[in-house]
């Protein structure tokens, strides 16, 4: 890979820092260090600037600046949601209800809850990774006390009917929070209107700095603290504030605001030309997941005969000069076992494990695309399919 | 504005393509269909069909559980958009080998092909190339020892070929196509995998599961056994790729 830029497509996993993010945060990192906690000005500016960046994070979710938590990303935020929640209710028994599609960052907070007795539900999803929202009706009991549901799949890019379900779990008076790392700035979401108690944000999906993320809290929602110090954040996470990186999540929110529904639709239109180029390429590709119901930039598929060679496709796009993924970047190091996001979804061990991951972003254009295109056939063709039926007959090969 | 525009949620998401939501009503006006792409307008549980771009071509996908079983779940789900393809039918057929033993499937070939499909490897691989062996050519051998104890020596066009490995994809066609059109002789060869169309079987059919089978075309009408490590349904039938393979 000589002399052309690389193509970076897979931003579920990260996003590349805006370079408006950057030049807002640039001054909170050299010369204005106050702690916003301090009396004097140094400490006022600091304020001030965590503070408006609390206004554009609210804006983000239709939320007051009041409800905003800063914290130090999206699993922070998904931890203190839910076992906020659980803690405040100590002492009492307690259930929790969740998909079978979430990411660790809620999966494995309600794994431990349920090694420490506490009741966990994990809702079925269907070939789409979409929720029922009977199957969450039927679900509620009476000591349910929180209902966490991702806002959008980060493996298959599926887009649950969030206000739907918020609307079941608000009427039989459970708390609703959702997992809106991958949502947030990309679709629409409003807390009020969509009757969502607790909703998490991280500023590295967001085109803003890792390590700042935030959980919105809706007015009059209680829970425990999980850091415990100064009583920053209004108590519920304690330590001075990472002041740039706060700085950054208000900007990218802000950036996000302002581009959001014309900067949707073009990721919609890049993505629809990936899925029907690589579908018209006769490579035996199959799309995962809904058409439609999923994230502007997502496109998740694999190619039938060829799910045992997804790691080996990567690495060949990889060495061809494109970031692509097999599944969640959070689960690298279990990249040899089946995704539990697509056997949730019904698919067997095998094709479990096949998915490619393509995710495109802010960065990214037809150019892009249409390189990605033009190369795919040769990877593909390079691979050794499990299926000989349809090989073309090239010849021997040396 | 429009009816259409009128139905539309007026939230400007931008996720069905177009920046606003009137934008896409005056689409809609020339082509109805997209109204799929809001996916506000849209029934939950119809999204949760799974949606392939080519049906003929999508996998099993939710597993073989979902084609192997006639009329079940997976079935409910399939219907309409996947009419044209065509599943394993469930018949009580007499499934017993020449020899009295049980199966649980036949295996056909490929319309298109001349015979049955197998991956084959010479004992020696290296002759491979040593014979430079290319597609189209005819060639004969016995299949030797491991797999699959027939002592039949076979003949098959060749259709495609590695040289890095020795593994050779063939057709068996009967020992007449290559008398006429001369052959290159493998000697013995080892049988690695079969594939074909499943279109009768008396079980549900699994990825990682081993089965006893009848290759169709078998002369001596011997069950085989072998596990099956590929499945796809197709608009012929249930794509099936089996290795391990053994006599009986």
């Amino acid at each position: 890979m000589t002399g052309t830029a690389r193509i970076y497509f897979d931003n579920a996993a990260t996003t590349p820092l805006d370079p408006r993010v950057r030049a807002a945060m640039h001054p909170y990192l050299d010369g204005a260090f106050g702690n916003p906690s301090s009396l004097h000005y140094d400490g006022r500016a600091a304020r001030d600037a965590v503070e408006q960046a609390r206004v554009s994070t609210a804006a983000l979710c239709g939320a007051k600046a009041s409800e905003v938590v800063f914290t130090a990303g999206g699993t922070e935020a998904d931890n203190l949601a839910i076992l906020g929640v659980v803690r405040a209710f100590r002492g009492q028994s307690v259930h929790v209800i969740t998909s079978s599609i979430e990411h660790p960052a809620v999966r494995e907070v309600c794994r431990e809850l349920a090694a420490e007795g506490v009741a966990v539900t994990f809702l079925r999803v269907g070939t789409s990774g979409i929720i029922e929202p009977d199957e969450l009706a039927q679900a509620i009991r009476p000591k349910t006390r929180i209902v966490s549901v991702m806002a959008a799949n980060n493996i298959v890019g599926t887009l649950q009917p969030v206000r739907e379900l918020a609307r079941i779990a608000r009427g039989q008076g459970v708390l609703f929070h959702t997992d809106a790392v991958q949502a947030a700035g990309r679709i629409p979401l409003d807390i009020h209107r969509d009757g969502i108690d607790l909703l998490s944000i991280s500023g590295h999906k967001l085109y803003g700095p890792k390590g700042v993320g935030a959980l919105i809290v809706r007015e009059g929602v209680t829970l425990s603290p999980l850091v415990f110090g100064g009583g920053q954040e209004g108590g519920l996470r304690s330590g001075t504030e990472n002041v740039a990186a706060i700085v950054g999540l208000g900007e990218a929110a802000r950036i996000s605001i302002e581009s959001r529904g014309e900067e949707t639709a073009r990721l919609v239109r890049l993505r629809e030309r990936v899925i029907d180029g690589v579908l018209a390429q006769n490579l035996d590709a199959y799309l995962i997941g809904d058409r439609y119901r999923r994230l502007p930039g997502h496109v998740c598929l694999a190619f039938a005969g060829l799910e045992g060679e997804s790691i080996k496709l990567l690495l060949a796009l990889d060495e061809a000069g494109v970031s692509v993924s097999t599944g969640s970047a959070c689960s690298t190091n279990k990249a040899g076992e089946p995704s539990y996001v697509l056997m949730a979804m019904g698919m067997d061990a095998f094709r479990s494990r096949g998915s490619l991951r393509i995710t495109l972003g802010r960065f990214n254009t037809e150019e892009d695309v249409e390189r990605f295109l033009d190369l795919l056939p040769r990877v593909v063709g390079e691979l050794s399919p499990i299926t000989s039926r349809g090989r073309a007959k090239t010849g021997a090969c040396a | 504005m429009t009816t259409k525009e009128t139905a539309l949620p007026g939230l400007d998401c931008g996720l069905c393509g177009f920046r606003k939501c009137g934008e896409f009503a005056a689409h809609l006006a020339q082509s109805p269909e997209l109204l799929d792409r809001c996916i506000h307008l849209r029934d939950p549980e119809q999204s949760a069909i799974a949606v392939g771009a080519d049906v003929a071509q999508a996998p099993v996908g939710t597993n073989a559980r979902d084609v192997a079983t006639a009329g079940g779940d997976g079935r409910a789900r399939l219907k309409g958009k996947r009419e044209s393809v065509s599943l394993p039918m469930y018949s009580e057929s007499n499934w017993h080998d020449s020899l009295g033993r049980e199966f649980d499937f036949y295996l056909e070939h490929f319309p298109e092909e001349p015979g049955p499909r197998e991956a084959i490897l010479p004992h020696n691989p290296i002759i491979t190339r040593e014979m430079d062996i290319k597609p189209g050519d005819i060639l004969i051998g016995r299949p030797l020892g491991m797999s699959c104890g027939c002592p039949i020596t076979h003949c098959g066009v060749a259709m495609d070929v590695d040289w890095r490995t020795g593994v050779i994809n063939w057709c068996v066609t009967g020992p007449l196509r290559g008398r006429q059109s001369g052959f290159k002789d493998l000697g013995y060869y080892i049988a690695e995998a079969y594939e074909g169309l499943i279109r009768l079987a008396r079980s549900e059919i699994r990825i990682g599961m081993r089965y006893f089978f009848q290759p169709r075309m078998c002369m001596l009408q011997w069950r085989h056994s072998g596990l099956v490590n590929y499945l796809n349904r197709t608009k012929d039938g249930l794509q099936v790729r089996v290795e391990g393979l053994w006599i009986g």
